[in-house]
């Protein structure tokens, strides 16, 4: 499909597919990356927002402070006239929009709202300021409970709505009730999955600035898609055009979707900052990341399998309940997790007949958005506790089971039950790996040894997946999204002096970007990596792009830099060609310089004949070296990864407490660009999948208050509860990408909450008890191990 | 009075300012005196983003009001140097040890705590020592490994 594999293939220079050191690191470990809190302008003043402390509630005007100076209070009425509420839409029917205004009016629907925001010259005086002003709000009974929302006489959040339910879907694929009928098992089992946020260990963070004379409004801004949070503000903001806005994504601490949706916060200091003299700042604190930072993955769950005794797997049942909060953000919506939850399930089973039914709820809680994996942590969790219960009940072994249900590599292309068109992959390789690398039948040796005095047992369990990555305009428009991720842009120019600059309208945010964009473009160039300056982030200096969302960076910007590389390669061997008295077929480009069969220019020679020496240039080549290309997939369905997490842990059966003893990740993400940044995306998933099996979760109590606001309160892992992660690697190549590249950013942290859940599961067998909620907390552990006894025989 | 006039050593330069009393070590080293490889992550003493050394040992500079750093000497990021320093850097680099960046200028300090007091012996012992320390990006592997490798070197 790709002329370029081979091209590739056959050479034995690469720089793709080595652990090249990375480009970001030394400023990063010298101390002088600037991440937007160190961004310093001239006279900047220091924002703090009034936000609302109850969950619903009916407010009055913000009173503003007799004292207060006049441009130090902002309220809604004062921003009225400048901006417009958000309002996130799907093309999908039934979907219900919310409007979410930027600063409060009327009504305020979760805790952490904002309400209003107040200027001065530091940080500590605007939020003394901030704490001055006591909205005056009449509370409403809330809604915090996802099922309870449903009720008939739940408290309804949005006055447009006839109940709570943003939207609800289902389908049934296949002869499902045939299925039913003809199953010999049917297996049903009732989850819950916590709320949690992806939680970067940088903050959210704003500087605005607006200048007078050009008319030009510069957001710094810590973003994951800084071209498409300009074009929404360019919608949101009164009075400005979108050539007029820049924003600036600099360093980024990390985000991991949460730092993907447009905020109003950002909509509120560009609001402000068009009104001011002076540039102003906004830092969140980790207390306001709580509150208003976009939270995941909240879902309550109920599973049926149907299957035979043999071990064929014939349908699933499945419904999702998702927890939606109180607004959706743009572009996400509040239905992002449960649509993919659903598409999903299937991974990599065939699977006759599927039936599943999404409900997405409003509740006065923070609203929802991506978290690395989308929809996939839910389903994997869903489908492996599935997979490893059915095979109990069966009497089988959960692996074989598995085994004997899933899709065989030679079956690629193959089209899912929900739709889904797979590309490539070799699941049950990658399965074996995983199994072996468990050690599986030593465990069960252990197993068959325990007695009732035994107080520590060990289980194993494992979470497989699919992962469609990379995805184009058609997969987005059919999922209704007003933004469809079809294309990336890159920009290379090499300067007079032969160094070359690519810019690309994605923005890295510690994924290693900057290294990786530069192997490829070393390679399509010829020449050293180290020679290649990848600049991203800044919407004035970078071509349009579409941002780091969705794993598709590598795949789509690293086509985007291969397409424009090997064009500009074409260019130079046209110069050289000229030059050299031969044809550009004969010319060869390496470490810098373009040879011929009767001699050699280096590609700064040749840069300077493109830009200074043009007697040298035959005037029917376009002067200058820059050339810029947009890629967009042959194929729009997406390459997929694709996975199999297994765990080892041993469990306390008097304390509930789990122990993580082994953990390996079985992958494959099609052509590896760089080995040493896949381990680590795959290493640093899994710690964060690891974080939601065993500890996440943001805990709300009835009233909507949030109860889970510092690091003392939501526990990440730390380096003591992540294990060292074993991997396994499998290079099965995409046909449909440039090299055969797949993405792998998200992947480590979607099947940990699955493995982990099965292999505890596996450990309590013989005390008849299963996970049914996550994170496994030893106090349900304890409960659920209360009444039960220990069976003499392996069940 | 709600300011204090307060001298101590960053980095090796000897430095004065007005200080607020409730201003942080940490607001001071950044807005006041611009070094801002010290970062912020949670203001609450949890995450360790923001460790500076003290006089030699680790600390919250964002727990630490700057009033007390009278008289002090502050290391920061900026200004660790040195062999250790160096090698600390070399290995985090080769271990792919920092993905964002973020946490990295508070595992610095940590791992040059650690080196010095010889707690890099074995991989239990770094995990536990730097229990102090979260990140959301590498899961710690590169961390353990890259102080690892220094803390067996004898030259240092």
């Amino acid at each position: 499909m790709n002329e370029n594999i081979g091209q590739l293939e056959t050479r034995n220079d690469l720089q793709v597919g080595r652990p090249v050191l990375r480009h970001e690191d030394e400023r990063l470990l010298a101390g002088t990356a600037r991440f937007v809190a160190d961004i310093r302008l001239p006279d900047m003043r220091e924002v703090a927002f009034v936000r609302s402390p109850v969950a619903f509630g009916k407010l009055s005007p913000v009173e503003i402070p007799a004292d207060a100076g006049p441009d130090s209070v902002w309220t809604a009425e004062r921003l009225a006239h400048r901006v417009l509420p958000i309002c996130a839409t799907l093309n999908r029917p039934g979907f219900h929009v919310t409007e979410q205004p930027i600063l409060a009016r009327g009504k305020v629907r979760h805790v952490g709202e904002l309400i209003a925001a107040v200027v001065a010259s530091s940080r500590a005086e605007a939020e003394d300021l901030a704490e001055t002003i006591v909205p005056g709000i009449e509370s409403l009974p809330a809604v915090s409970d996802p099922e309870a929302a449903l009720d008939e006489g739940a408290p309804r959040l949005h006055d447009a709505w006839e109940d709570n339910v943003y939207l609800s879907s289902g389908r049934t694929i296949g002869p499902f009730d045939e299925a039913v009928a003809r199953a010999e098992v049917a297996v049903t089992r009732d989850f819950r999955m916590a709320r949690v946020l992806p939680l970067p260990m940088e903050t959210r963070g704003c500087v605005a600035g607006f200048d007078r004379g050009s008319g030009i409004l510069t957001l710094y801004l810590s973003t994951q898609r800084p071209h498409l949070i300009r074009t929404m503000l360019a919608e949101q903001l009164v009075g400005i055009e979108e050539s007029r806005i820049r924003v600036i994504a600099p360093e980024i601490g990390g985000a991991f979707g949460g730092k993907s949706n447009l905020y109003p916060e950002e909509v509120a200091l560009a609001a402000m900052a068009m009104e001011l003299p002076f540039p102003i700042r906004w830092i969140e604190d980790r207390y306001e990341h709580f509150l208003s930072a976009s939270q995941s993955r909240q879902h309550v769950q109920r599973l049926t399998a149907y299957a035979m005794r043999t071990g064929e797997l014939l349908a699933i049942d499945a419904r999702f309940l998702v927890d939606g909060g109180a607004y959706s953000m743009r572009t996400s919506t509040a239905v992002v997790e449960a649509g993919m939850a659903a598409a999903v399930l299937p991974g990599p089973y065939r699977l006759g007949a599927y039936r599943f039914e999404t409900v997405t709820v409003a509740t006065n809680k923070m609203g929802v958005g991506p978290y690395r994996g989308v929809g996939r942590p839910a389903a994997v969790f869903a489908m492996e506790r599935m997979m490893h219960e059915t095979a109990v009940a069966i009497g089988m072994e959960p692996h074989a089971f598995r085994a004997r249900n899933m899709i065989d590599a030679s079956e690629h292309p193959y089209v899912s039950v929900s739709g889904l068109r797979y590309d490539s992959g070799d699941y049950k390789t990658l399965l074996s790996d995983a199994v072996e690398a468990m050690d599986v039948a030593s465990v069960r040796a252990a197993q068959r040894l325990v007695t009732a005095g035994d107080r520590r047992l060990i289980g194993v369990g494992f979470g497989c997946y699919t992962e469609q990555t990379a995805h184009g305009a058609e997969e987005w428009h059919r999922r209704g999204s007003p933004f469809e991720y079809g294309f990336e842009s890159a920009r290379i120019r090499i300067d007079p002096s032969g160094s070359v600059l690519v810019t690309t309208g994605i923005k890295s945010q510690g994924q290693g970007l900057e290294t990786t964009l530069a192997q490829i473009a070393a390679d399509a160039l010829g020449l050293p990596h180290e020679h290649v300056h990848i600049r991203h982030g800044d919407t004035e200096l970078c071509p349009y792009g579409l941002g780091t969302i969705a794993s598709r960076s590598l795949v789509m910007a690293g086509g985007a830099v291969e397409g424009a590389a090997t064009r500009l390669a074409g260019k130079i061997r046209a110069i050289a060609a000229a030059n050299l008295g031969c044809g550009p077929e004969d010319i060869r480009l390496q470490d810098g310089t373009a040879t011929g069969p009767f001699g050699n220019l280096s590609f700064a020679k040749i840069a300077r004949i493109a830009y200074l020496e043009l007697n040298a240039l035959p005037p029917d080549i376009e002067p200058g070296l820059e050339v810029s290309y947009n890629y967009r997939p042959p194929v729009e369905s997406g390459t997929y990864s694709s996975g199999v997490h297994g765990a080892r842990v041993a469990v306390d059966v008097d304390t509930g407490e789990v122990e993580l003893l082994d953990y390996v990740v079985a992958e494959d993400c099609g052509r590896i660009v760089n080995p040493m940044i896949v381990d680590g995306q795959i290493i640093g998933g899994a710690a964060q999948g690891i974080g939601q099996a065993l500890y996440e979760e943001l805990r709300y109590d009835e009233t909507g208050q949030p109860r889970t606001v510092t690091l003392a309160d939501y526990l990440i892992p730390g380096a003591v509860e992540v294990p060292r992660i074993a991997l396994r690697h499998r290079e099965t190549l995409s046909p449909f990408t440039v090299f055969g590249a797949k993405g792998l950013g998200e992947g480590g942290a979607i099947a940990p909450p699955a493995a982990i859940a099965n292999a505890v599961s596996d450990a309590l067998r013989r005390y008849g008890v299963d996970v049914r909620s996550i994170p496994i907390r030893p106090r349900d552990l304890w409960t659920a191990l209360r009444d039960k006894s220990f069976a003499e025989m392996e069940p | 009075m709600t300011h204090q006039e307060i001298t101590l050593t960053v980095n090796g330069c000897r430095l004065s300012a007005e200080v607020e009393r409730r201003l942080s070590l940490a607001d001071l080293l950044r807005e006041e005196f611009g070094l801002t490889g010290t970062h912020l992550g949670c203001e609450h003493g949890v995450c360790g983003a923001c460790t500076v050394l003290v006089d030699g040992v680790p600390s919250r500079s964002c727990l630490m009001l700057a009033c007390a750093s009278e008289g002090r000497h502050v290391v920061t990021i900026e200004g660790m140097r040195g062999p250790v320093a160096d090698a600390l850097r070399e290995a985090f680099r080769e271990s792919h040890a920092l993905q964002c960046g973020f946490c990295t200028p508070g595992m610095l300090a940590t791992a040059i705590d650690l080196i010095a007091r010889k707690r890099a012996s074995s991989e239990d012992e770094i995990r536990r020592e730097l229990a102090g320390n979260l990140c959301r990006c590498t899961g710690y592997q590169g961390l353990v490994d890259a102080i690892l490798s220094v803390g067996k070197r004898t030259d240092l």
